[in-house]
């Protein structure tokens, strides 16, 4: 018996909910990966980001994937290092309202709040720096987006509004994930540099 | 779209049908018409366990803290939270995973879970943090890939393990796989499995000499005998029962020196039997199957074994795959080739050392993939499928070490295979090492956990693995296991360095201590069992490992054995070596000692809650009337999508199973004929007016007599509508007259035959 293939359902993302955003450090080395448990249990002490925050899971023994886990029930807060690349993740469980483009933005919103908050945590040695030009999306459900051409086709145009907010109309390019049993997942970057700061700015 | 639309045909019918049941389930219990206790003892049926702080609080180190589900009072089980985060762990018999397979496991981590897999002490794979809301799409994913989580918790038969080498071992009397299989098949959902008062593990090895199979802890052990009968060789097992470990462990005690082949299932099945009738229901620490044999004498257990199986009705599938066994086996994907010993590496001779096992089969290799904690990325999952699919196809096993086998490799390729998983992060080096440790859940995610064992295990792995390579021989072959608390889910009698989580009060403050257990044996399939000889602080444990490995190395006599050299020693004089380390600092000097391994908080253990490892005891005619509900609730969907035929069949079908139910108080092998159901009925509680109403009398009763009379006739809106609001009264009275019994003193009920000779 084999792995069924959804290659023949049309993606639906305007129903989409199971998305994650995802930035990246700048200078690796300056994060010590099991620095960040002590950050997310305090952060589910001080309730400082937004969410039903329930536990810390702690993965750094991993090679790869997830490392450091803030488990809450509307989404996992996730030290991520897939793809050999450490960053955090926001990975949306519960549905979000509005339309995709709003969803987005929120998204956008609650993973930037979380990054800047680990950039002036003062119990991380760091300096902790995200690059604001970098950023991947990942659709994290391969009924309703399927990693194919069609999905892409049928997310860009609130990716493209998404983006250009976020770069604040500078291009970015972007590169699809290859594998077709992957999630659906983009990898956007611009060349316009810019502190995380000024990107959450920019998104209100 | 729903994964059930899109998977349309590809769940076997079979699964698909049980599903859509457990899916109505949900539908009920949020309908509040499913009492806790039994709708938890459903779900673990289906592999879906509770996790840590299901009961909606948890201590984030300043105090405990309400964690505001938005359940609105809904719950899964007894005190758990409907929105909290559960396990589900999901059944691999014998460990064995095609690529497909790793394919689905890798995409669920990624969708449902945190996007981690992890292999547990039993072959099974397990995701964590799945909301209950998601467990029917991935059931139906899963069965799509020909995996089934039926029963995978509960009271019921639990994964049925087997060496991962089996078949391929050069030591073995033969290949146990279908024999495990076939168990496994059919023991699965058989209705003498249902109404146990605890689990009950399965085990089958290939031999007497290694540890694969780890009999002796089984509640049914069997190990591959062969004898000589008129010169032909005879194939058979020596069969153990009553084992277990847990809080009271138990080793299991030899039942048969030698049973054929053909007499596995059917004994298996006498045991289920015998088993469900005599086991303890009440006393859940002493249900399982090792106080049953402790308490009737293990001649006396045997006499009712055989006096069950003797009565048994025959049964095909008993032997129906014995038939298939001389053709069986695995069919390698690329021929066998040597590998000249000067290939590869450094790195790749580090890793082939101790991770590489050759075959009995020239040419081929068994290549161990070691699991950090018996972890693996979903990501990494799917890119090992590829491994597979190009060195060795659909061969491959997880082990009891929590770690993946691939079986088949041609020896000429294990570099290029070796190159293929460093790129992945999978190459680790020291498979079966002392840096390989095994580890339960613990606090991490287990209810009942006191200390973190996998924190405790990744501190260990971590500087064990930094020192391998200096580390004496024979330090490097011991083995350690880690249980977050005496329940034993990681095994730690069974091992030369064994720890389990308990805690201390310290100056009061509450201290996160683990016990020393010493004196365990891994080999000749976990033959002996380790006792705790003192608690030591978990801050003080890699102290503890250091300290008695360096007194082995020092004090070892010859080639002496671990196990040997702690027997020697012994265990008042290695308490000794560490009795300094039990001493727990000041809070103000160490404050470290207060907090666990990986956990920055204050330690406390009130965040244990009350763990489902047994599972509710729910009688078999609970289990009927939920079904039962179940129907009525789905004849109301098929009426609302105007399938009249169907909604009268379902709501038929309710009354039919409620019946059942109730017989089954007094009859437990009441078949599912509606025939038999009706005139058993009839006599045992309508005859006898005991399912009369006190108004309504027996009007109940009378709506299945109507339908079961009439037989087969078209229905309408009209009529299957009336037929679905009469079973619901149906049910109703069923449910009160269940009461009524329960009320009186109980009689056991019996395998006797039908009271009235049943038309079937
Ligand atoms: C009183 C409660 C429990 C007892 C006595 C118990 C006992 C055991 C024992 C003895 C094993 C070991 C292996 C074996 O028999 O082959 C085991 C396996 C295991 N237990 Fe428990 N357990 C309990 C509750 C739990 C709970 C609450 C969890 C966490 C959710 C848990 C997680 C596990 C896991 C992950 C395994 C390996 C799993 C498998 O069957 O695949 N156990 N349990
Ligand atoms: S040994 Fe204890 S802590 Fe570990 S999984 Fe079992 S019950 Fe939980």
């Amino acid at each position: 018996m084999g792995a069924v293939s959804t290659s023949t359902i049309a993606p639906d993302v305007a129903n989409l909910q199971r998305i994650a955003l995802k930035i990246f450090l700048d200078d690796e080395s300056l994060l010590e990966p099991g620095d960040v448990i002590p950050v997310f249990h305090r952060w589910i002490q001080t309730q400082a980001v937004d969410g039903l925050l329930i536990d810390v899971a702690d993965y750094s023994h991993m090679p790869t994937g997830p490392c450091v886990v803030l488990v809450a029930h509307e989404a996992h807060y996730v030290l991520d290092r897939a793809g050999g690349r450490l960053g955090l993740q926001y990975a949306r469980r519960q549905p979000l309202d509005g339309p995709l483009s709003h969803r987005l933005a929120t998204l956008g919103r609650l993973l930037l709040r979380a990054g800047r908050l680990l950039e002036t945590d003062t119990s991380l040695p760091g300096p902790v720096r995200f690059r604001g030009n970098e950023i991947e999306c990942v659709a994290n459900d391969r009924l309703l987006a399927p990693n194919r051409a069609e999905t892409l086709t049928a997310f860009r145009p609130a990716l493209d509004a998404f983006l250009a907010t976020l770069s604040a109309g500078a291009e970015w390019t972007l590169t699809q994930e290859t594998d077709p049993r992957a999630r659906f997942g983009l990898l956007a970057q611009t060349q316009a540099a810019a502190t995380l700061d000024t990107v959450a700015e920019r998104l209100g | 779209m729903t994964w059930k639309e899109a998977l349309g045909n590809s769940v076997p019918a079979d699964l698909a049908r049980e599903i859509d049941t457990y899916e109505s389930q949900l539908a009920l219990k949020g309908q509040g018409k499913i009492d806790d206790k039994v709708f938890a003892e459903t779900r673990l049926r289906r592999g879906a366990y509770g996790q840590r702080y299901d009961n909606g609080q948890r201590n984030d180190g300043t105090g405990v803290k309400m964690l505001p589900f938005p359940s609105n009072g809904r719950t899964k089980g007894p005190d758990t939270v409907w929105d909290a985060p559960g396990m589900q762990r999901i059944k691999l018999p014998f460990g064995g995973l095609t690529a497909a397979q790793m394919d689905t496991l890798a995409d669920l981590s990624e969708e449902y879970s945190d996007g981690v897999c992890h292999i547990t002490t039993r072959q099974d794979v397990q995701l964590h943090y799945v909301h209950i809301d998601d467990t029917p799409s991935l059931m139906r994913r899963l069965a799509a890939a020909g995996i089934t989580t039926r029963e995978a918790c509960g009271n019921s038969v639990r994964n049925v393990t087997a060496c991962p080498i089996a078949g391929v071992c050069r030591d073995e009397s033969f290949d146990v796989t279908p024999h495990a299989e076939a168990s496994m098949r059919f023991l699965l959902g058989h209705p003498d499995v249902q109404d146990f008062g605890r689990k009950f593990k399965i085990a089958f090895s290939g031999c007497r000499q290694h540890a694969c199979g780890l009999v002796i802890m089984h509640d049914f052990g069997a190990i591959a005998v062969t004898r000589e009968e008129d010169g032909v060789e005879q194939r058979g097992f020596e069969v153990y029962v009553g084992g277990g470990l847990g809080a009271v462990p138990h080793q299991a005690r030899p039942f048969e020196p030698f049973m054929t082949e053909d007499e596995i299932l059917p004994t298996l099945q006498a045991i289920a039997r015998v088993f469900a009738r005599l086991g303890e229901k009440r006393n859940r620490a002493r249900a399982r199957i090792k106080f049953l044999v402790a308490q009737l004498g293990l001649d006396e257990f045997r006499r009712l074994v055989r006096e069950e199986r003797a009565a048994l009705a025959h049964d095909d599938r008993w032997t129906a795959y014995l038939d298939g066994l001389p053709a069986y086996g695995e069919q390698p994907l690329k021929t066998g080739h040597p590998l000249d010993d000067e290939s590869g590496s450094p790195t790749f001779k580090a890793w082939a050392r101790t991770n590489v096992y050759r075959q009995r089969q020239p040419g081929y290799a068994v290549a161990t993939v070691s699991l950090p904690l018996g972890d693996l990325s979903g990501w990494q999952f799917r890119r090992l499928a590829d491994v597979a699919r190009r060195f060795v196809g659909d061969t491959v096993r997880t082990t009891v070490e929590q770690n993946i086998v691939l079986r088949w490799v041609r020896e000429s390729d294990l570099p290029a295979l070796h190159g293929e998983l460093e790129s992945i992060g999978l190459a680790r080096p020291g498979a079966g090492s002392i840096a390989d440790i095994t580890a339960c859940p613990g606090t991490d995610t287990c209810k009942l956990g006191i200390a973190s064992s996998r924190g405790l295990a990744a501190e260990l792995e971590r500087r064990l693995g930094e020192q391998i390579e200096t580390l004496d021989e024979a330090v490097k072959q011991l083995r350690i296991k880690i249980s977050g608390c005496f329940n034993s889910c990681g095994q730690h009698h069974i091992c030369d360095l064994g720890f389990y989580g308990v805690s201390r009060h310290v100056g009061g403050h509450i201290v996160p201590h683990f016990q020393v257990v010493l004196g365990g044996k891994w080999v000749d399939n976990a033959a002996a069992y380790g006792l705790a000889i003192g608690a030591v602080p978990a801050k003080n444990i890699p102290e503890v490992v250091r300290r008695i490995t360096d007194r082995f190395v020092h004090d070892r006599q010859g080639a002496e054995t671990f196990y040997d050299f702690t027997k020697r020693v012994g265990k008042r004089a290695l308490r000794e070596t560490l009795k300094d380390l039990t001493t727990v600092p000041p809070h103000d000097v160490r404050p470290d000692f207060y907090r666990d391994w990986g956990d920055p908080r204050e330690f406390g253990i009130g965040d244990m809650g009350v763990g489902e490892c047994a599972g509710e005891v729910v009688s078999l005619t609970e289990f009927d009337l939920v079904g039962a509900e179940t129907q009525v609730f789905e004849a109301q969907l098929q009426l609302e999508a105007d399938d009249f035929a169907h909604a009268d069949a379902l709501a038929y079908g309710a009354m039919l199973q409620a019946a059942k139910g109730l017989i089954k108080t007094e009859f437990i092998d009441i078949s599912a004929d509606p025939n038999q159901i009706v005139t058993e009925f009839r006599s045992r509680f309508f005859d006898t007016q005991l399912f009369f109403d006190k108004y309504a009398g027996g009007k109940f009763a009378q709506y299945l007599f109507r339908r079961h009379a009439r037989g087969e006739r078209p229905a309408d809106r009209d009529t299957a509508r009336q037929l679905i609001e009469e079973a619901q009264l149906f049910l109703e009275a069923t449910h009160a007259c269940q009461a009524r019994l329960a009320s009186q003193p109980a009689v056991p009920p019996t395998g006797n035959p039908p009271a009235v000779a049943g038309r079937a």
